[in-house]
């Protein structure tokens, strides 16, 4: 529009007499200037806000997603001798990264301060004479199992004790270790943020010798089981003859005297028959000691089976390595259900074990190897797991070390030995997974410190197909949260943008036909005053809550369509007939009293029909249900029941339809024409009912042969985008989503076509054309862009639909075209899970992901169709 | 998306057909004399009117209006009807057993295998007689604290005989639900007393006077007692972190709260003395009911929240009930699991957000307007706002929901508790979800609405009224503000009212900025500073959700749920119903107002 500019003042200082004499200034006063000057500023700022606002929320989400895939940051490093020469075996260290323990050959154990090294307390175990030649602990690494060349096996325990002491209990005399932490007598303590101290001190004690075998051992593997109450401790041996022993002792400690009985029963497994030379490098025993694996240097595992306690078999013997390739090391990663073996030419693979039908095994299960990660440089010497998360610690021959968190196949950090790669480490990753500790065997140190807040997700997890555990093949899974902490966590968006998809696209079907024909027949067929209540009502739909929607879709709808799924599909087919039904009968009436009954009257009747023909689905509904579904539709849908005859032919109808009456128009269709011009109009009328009639019946026989022959090759749409029936499903809520966004599309389609110029349509009625014809090829064309948009904005609202989907979906993140099953989509996901997530933990981040693309997709959904709408206006004015 | 021109010729349907009739008499007449098939006849044969796709259109304008009127009628007469009492059958099945409920709803269904094998000869005739079908009922039998269930399903197969005594009444108690059964007697200040309506009704009376003056007691004074210790807490702890606990002045300040605090508890002795006389006295006041296998189950008067004989009530009787039962529902808290009582927090929560969202939204809204309309040059810059606008109407309401939750509540939240709320930390005060940071999400989501309807009201404002304006000498701003504002006045209110309506009925983003399923103080209260914006509150939107579907029984809940919808739907249309209207007037005053 255009400016007016303020014409009073303009820097004049000539004034004008008034007529009481009184003279006035015709300047602008210097307030008036200023408010001016303030408001332009105050709107112009408030007027562009609104983009500050769309592109804030794009930001912050972005924002808030970014750190997803950042990766992680090496915080710390330190490295440091401890006296030289000894010769460590094991090392366990706290969750605070605080103190650290290591057993020496010989016995002794010594605790140290990691970030600074400075010796803690210290202390030794008698081994007597034996030699230790085996060693391996639990998980939470406290438990330690040795194996001695005299063929026994003893065990130790080397944990930490917190404790909390009050800042006034402090003792006297704490020497500062380093500027977080002071000692004092094997104490370390450590400041919390409530002002208190932290306690640690190292916990070390023998615990029971047992002797299992004549031979030296050469490999243990350690593990605890069963309840806290009860636990189960067992322990798996190979000794230098190639016998694999497991032994299982029970602990139950006297409630009385807290004395502790154990009993332990000891199982020789079957025996490998191992060639001489073949050399055993390691075996692994699983918490409930079912299942042991051992692995041996020519690259072959041997997996048995203990479910039957009394009757070990060897389950398998696989080779996990190339020909002539050592396995070197082996773990499970937390949760025991991935076996992560690496070998001597550096790679590491993920094994799980998996019912497979040509497994070929004794017990059906095959190790199936599922994922490979990037090969270490230089064979790999030592394999250990993370507690908490799945992933796991590699070093290699030529020193390096490397996480990797095995679910997202990430390398999350690569570090170097300070130290002579050569000499043989132990490393761990810290109980919280921020850091690694590396000992060699002569004592050094390195402790890495790093922070990875979200290692389990990458872009392949989140948009590609993961095996995950448990699972027969690499698939798309949603599953953020699982009954216990070492489930592994599944975020995949796939199955929800899948889900959005599938609602939209259901929702759309019904609402795009129905909104946009509802809008052509209100602009262009109906008297002002009809368009003037239509209108409104809907626009009033439009702000209806869909939480109502929902719940009439969840608790009133889904039952009903359940109970009545036969009448509700036979309703899809009986309403269109029934006004085509009609309109062929209203055309076969006198023109006079179609003229008299146009307008409201001709309405209410299709109002009536449409009433009738659903009355009449209602009660032939069973009758349709014995018909086609052989007396149950839901039996039918699961394929136990008839054939896909009856179903295709109802899909194929309409296609038949159109053939058949394209194919009568091009042979008898001109004759046709000539013919109903010729006879008076009700007479035309009632023939073209009548081919209209004959059409139907001949499309009828076609499609039903056609679908005949479809199922006599083989076809059945059961499967695809039928098959068995929830009651919460895509059919529900793509109508009740139908009727959340048709007023939409309405709407913005009424207003379109309704801005289509007057002339333009007088012009068309007035070179012959019908209403009909005008409406077709005149005004629909020139609001094309218009009504467009309108269907784009209608989908943009679909896709974010929220409660309508959370109430009456079901939830479920499937991926399956299937029209009677649930689906879960971002929209919902996002309004089950967040509040429930932790603040900047990765499921947050990743429903913020969610809601980034929920929101890109709307954005360029409706960017596109303001664009284009814009376009049509400019377009409209110019017409 | 209304610069709508409206088109001149009627676009209707008589007019064509007529045309077309009347050619069509010309061109037979025509076709008549010269039969040739080369020349070019002028008549349109009856597939140009399109009467098929004409009625498809129409059918599909007919069944959006059908589907709409439908679904207002489900909802109203389900919303309405819910309170009526409902007689209570006495049902004998033929089996023996005896229950007795209200009939809510009953289906047809087909009779599995597994129920078919388990029955009787005669039974399966009388399904065989049905067409393998039977009709069955859903029973309220109520009682869920001797049955572990509300409801019952019984097949009409099963029945042997549907009674209606009139000794049955339907008693509605503070705890476990309704109760259907008879009065086995009455302990009136501990004397058993036969059984009397009047007596009954008088005492219950009275033990519910005793009632409320009880919760008053527990919810009000000690309710401002415990607010008020917690208060002193919070104050001993900020003065440990402001001037630290061994100071002069914090030690001082720390000392005082602590004497206050100890006041406080006296008080709060003598009023816990003062419900326990009550609740005493309360104790002595019984009734014993019987459920019709005659278990019984004995209960204080006071719990009886309202009772009748369900089968022999008059019209009035009925009557009374029913607005009784819709006065509860609309002036009090609810009980229950929120599946029984009224929802009045609901109502409260909902307006007060709305209300604040308004004080957000409203500015916000007209200034984008004024600036769209009255300050920008055509151009891109208007281009991309009015982009942004469409988008911020399009983006789906629940990412509003996590930006929110993400920016409002924790991040801006978060600073706020850590610049002054640091006492309570780490509990949070503005750094979860609240009514403050949902009305502001709301306002996000609601502020293009305002925009568009302002925008359309600045541009009825006739150019004519702001030339005058100006040539008065008037400046740009003074314009505006004295002339064009006023006028477009209502088109703004209509904005206005419609976003509210919008707002109001969002239930998405507030399930992650701070509504809740029970809200245990209300924002608004007469403890300074009287408006609490950090509290969560309840939602009347929400509340459907929440008894619908996360309801121990979604049955028992379903009543209330329909007339929890019943009453935002009034609100809604009602609000829809108030915009259209003032646009509607808008829209005359101004047809005739060129000048």
């Amino acid at each position: 529009m255009p400016e007016f500019s303020i014409t009073a003042g303009q820097g004049s200082t000539e004034s004008t007499v008034i007529p009481n004499g009184r003279r006035r200034r015709l300047e602008t006063r210097r307030s008036v200037k200023l408010t001016e000057a303030l408001a332009r500023w105050i709107i112009t700022c408030g007027g562009l806000l609104v983009i500050v606002a769309v592109l804030g929320i794009m930001v912050f989400l972005i924002q808030v997603v970014v750190p997803l895939l950042g990766g992680g940051t090496q915080t710390g490093q330190v490295s440091y001798a401890l006296e030289p020469g000894e010769d460590v075996i094991w090392v366990n260290a706290d969750e605070h990264q605080t103190l650290a323990t290591l057993l020496m050959a010989d016995g002794r154990h010594k605790t140290f301060h990691v970030p600074t090294g400075t010796v803690v307390s210290g202390g030794a175990f008698d081994f007597g004479d034996a030699a230790v030649t085996a060693v391996s602990g639990t998980l939470s690494r406290d438990r330690v199992a040795l194996g001695f060349d005299d063929g026994s096996v003893r065990f130790l325990t080397l944990g930490f004790a917190a404790r909390v002491t009050a800042a006034r209990n402090l003792p006297a005399g704490l020497v500062d270790i380093s500027d977080r932490d002071r000692m004092l007598d094997g104490l370390v303590y450590t400041r919390v943020g409530t002002g208190d101290f932290r306690t640690l001190s190292a916990v070390s004690e023998p615990g029971a010798i047992s002797s299992v075998s004549e031979a030296p051992i050469i490999a243990v593997d350690y593990r605890v089981g069963g309840t806290v109450e009860r636990p189960t401790l067992s322990f798996a041996t190979v000794d230098a003859a190639g016998k694999v022993r497991v032994s299982r002792s029970t602990v139950r400690v006297n409630m009385m005297t807290g004395e502790e009985t154990v009993t332990t029963n000891t199982l020789e497994l079957p025996s490998m028959e191992l060639a001489p030379e073949v050399q055993v490098t390691g075996v692994l025993l699983s918490g409930g000691a079912d299942r042991v694996i051992v692995s041996t240097d020519d690259g072959l595992v041997y997996r048995f089976d203990l479910r039957d306690a009394t009757r070990p078999v060897l389950a398998e013997r696989r080779r996990v390595t190339d020909e002539g390739v050592a396995v070197t090391s082996m773990t499970f990663l937390g949760g025991e259900q991935s076996l992560v073996v690496g070998a001597e030419d550096g790679t590491i693979s993920v094994f799980f074990r998996l019912r497979r039908e040509d497994a070929g095994t004794a017990d059906g299960f095959s190790l199936v190897r599922s994922r490979s990660h990037p090969a270490m440089p230089a064979a790999v010497t030592d394999l250990s797991e993370a507690q908490r998360q799945k992933e796991f610690v590699a070093t290699d021959a030529a020193g390096h070390v490397r996480v990797v968190n095995s679910t997202s196949d990430r390398v999350l950090f690569e570090m170097m030995r300070s130290d002579d790669p050569v000499e043989p480490s132990a490393a761990m990753i810290f109980p919280r997974s921020d850091g690694v500790l590396l000992v060699s065997r002569r004592g050094e140190v390195d402790a890495w410190q790093y922070r990875d807040p979200h290692p389990e997700v990458s872009l392949r997890v989140l948009f590609g197909r993961i095996w995950y555990e448990g699972y027969d093949q690499p698939d798309w899974i949603w599953q953020s949260t699982a009954g216990t902490d070492l489930a592994e966590p599944k975020y995949s968006l796939v199955p929800l943008v899948f889900g959005t998809i599938k609602a939209a696209f259901y929702a759309m079907l019904f609402a795009t036909p129905i909104a946009l024909m509802a809008a052509v027949y209100t602009s262009e067929f109906v008297h002002r005053s009809v368009r003037a209540t239509v209108k409104p009502a809907m626009e009033m739909m439009e702000s209806l809550p869909t939480v109502v929607l929902g719940f009439i879709a969840a608790l009133v709808l889904a039952p009903l369509v359940e109970e009545w799924i036969a009448a509700v599909l036979l309703g899809f087919i009986a309403v269109p007939l029934g006004l085509m039904l009609g309109a062929f009968l209203w055309q076969s009436l006198p023109p006079a009293l179609v003229l008299r009954l146009d307008g409201l009257p001709k309405f209410a009747l299709m109002i009536l029909v449409i009433g009738l023909t659903v009355l009449v689905s209602y009660r032939l509904g069973p009758l349709f249900e014995r018909m086609l579904f052989y007396g149950d539709f839901k039996a039918w849908t699961t394929g136990a029941i008839g054939t896909g005859t009856p179903f295709l032919s109802i899909i194929l109808l309409p296609l038949a339809y159109l053939a058949v009456a394209a194919g009568f128009r091009r042979v008898w269709g001109h004759h046709l024409r000539e013919l109903l011009r010729s006879l008076p109009r009700e007479q035309a009328g009632r023939l073209d009912a009548l081919r209209w009639l004959v059409t139907l019946v001949v499309a009828v026989m076609a499609s039903v042969a056609v679908a005949s022959l479809a199922t006599l090759a083989g076809y059945d749409p059961r499967g695809g985008i039928i098959d068995d029936y929830q009651q919460r499903n895509a059919l529900v809520v793509g109508f009740v989503m139908a009727f959340a966004v048709i007023p939409n599309i309405y709407t913005l389609a009424e207003d379109a076509l309704n801005s289509v110029p007057g002339h333009l349509r007088s012009g068309s009625l007035a070179t012959g054309a019908t209403p009909w014809q005008t409406a077709m090829w005149v005004v629909l064309p020139t609001a094309a862009s218009g009504v467009f948009s309108a269907v784009m904005i209608g989908m943009g609202r679909a896709v974010g639909e929220t409660m309508i989907v959370v109430m009456a979906a079901g939830n479920t993140p499937i991926m399956e075209w299937n029209i009677f099953s649930g689906l879960r989509t971002l929209s919902a996901n996002i309004a089950i899970e967040l509040p429930e997530a932790v603040k900047d933990g990765t499921n947050y981040r990743v429903l913020f992901l969610a809601a980034l693309t929920l929101f890109f997709i709307t954005f360029v959904i409706n960017t596109f169709a303001e664009l284009i709408r814009q376009r049509f206006r400019r377009r409209a004015f110019q017409l | 998306m209304s610069d709508a021109i409206t088109s001149d010729v009627p676009a209707s349907g008589p007019a064509g057909v007529a045309a077309v009739a009347a050619r069509q008499a010309a061109g037979t007449g025509r076709g008549e004399e010269r039969p040739s098939r080369r020349v070019r006849s002028l008549t349109a044969d009856v597939s140009a009117v399109g009467e098929p796709a004409l009625w498809a259109f129409g059918g599909a304008l007919a069944l959006g209006i059908v589907l709409i009127a439908g679904f207002l009628f489900l909802v109203a007469w389900n919303g309405v009807t819910t309170f009526w009492p409902k007689p209570i059958a006495q049902v004998e099945l033929r089996d023996g057993t005896l229950l007795a409920g209200e009939p809510t709803r009953s289906s047809r269904y087909r009779p599995g295998e597994n129920i078919l094998e388990a029955l009787t000869a005669e039974e399966l005739a009388f399904i065989e007689a049905n067409d393998g079908f039977s009709d069955r009922v859903l029973y309220k039998t109520a009682n869920f604290d001797l049955y572990g269930d509300d409801f019952r399903w019984v097949s009409d197969f099963e029945v042997a005989e549907v009674l209606y005594p009139e000794a049955f009444h339907l008693f509605e108690r503070e705890q476990w639900g309704t109760f259907v059964g008879r009065v086995d007697g009455l302990v009136i200040d501990n004397q058993p007393t036969a059984f009397d309506y009047r007596l009954m009704q008088r005492e219950q009376r009275e033990a519910r006077q005793r009632f409320r003056q009880m919760r008053r007691l527990e919810r009000g004074e000690i309710g401002a007692i415990n607010y008020r210790i917690d208060q002193q807490r919070l104050a001993i702890r900020r003065a440990e972190l402001r001037h630290g606990a061994e100071s002069e002045r914090g030690a001082a300040m720390i000392a005082a709260a602590q004497a206050r605090i100890a006041e406080l508890e006296a008080e709060f002795a003598i009023v816990q003395a003062r419900v326990n006389e009550i609740r005493d006295l309360d104790r002595r006041f019984r009734v014993i009911l019987a459920e019709v296998n005659g278990q019984t189950r004995e209960t204080e008067l006071s719990q009886i929240v309202r009772f009748y004989p369900a089968n022999a009530l008059g019209l009035m009787d009925s009557l009374g009930i029913y607005l009784s039962r819709w006065w509860e529902f609309l002036s009090t808290e609810p009980r229950e699991a929120n599946t029984q009582g009224g929802v009045l927090p609901a109502i409260f929560g909902t307006v007060a957000m709305t209300l604040l969202m308004v004080i957000f939204v409203a500015p916000f809204g007209v200034i984008t307007a004024l600036y769209l309309r009255e300050y920008a040059q055509q151009g891109r810059l208007v281009s991309i706002v009015r982009i942004s606008v469409n988008n911020l109407a399009g983006v789906p309401s629940i990412v509003y929901g996590v930006f929110g939750l993400g920016f409002f509540a924790y991040t801006l939240g978060g600073t706020i508790d850590q610049l002054f709320y640091a006492e309570n930390l780490p509990n949070p005060t503005f750094g979860k979800g609240g009514i403050l940071w949902a009305s502001l999400t709301l306002a996000l989501l609601t502020v293009p609405v305002v925009i568009v309807a302002s925008e359309e009201a600045l541009a009825a404002v006739p150019r004519s009224m702001r030339e005058g304006s100006l040539a008065c000498g008037a400046s740009k701003w003074q314009t505006i503000r004295h002339v064009v504002l006023p006028k477009a006045l209502p088109g703004i209110m209509t904005g206005i009212i419609l976003a509210m309506a919008r707002g109001a009925g969002e239930v998405a983003p507030l399930m992650l900025v701070g509504v809740v399923k029970l809200a245990p103080a209300l924002p608004i209260d007469q403890f300074f500073p009287f408006v609490h914006l950090d509290r969560s509150f309840m939602h009347l939107g929400f509340h459907i959700f929440d008894v619908g579907f996360q309801s121990r029984n979604s049955e028992a809940g379903k009543p209330m749920v329909f007339v929890t919808t019943l009453l935002l739907l009034v609100l809604i249309v009602a609000m829809n119903a108030m915009a259209i209207y003032v646009r509607n007037r808008l829209k005359r005053r101004y047809a005739t107002a060129q000048f």
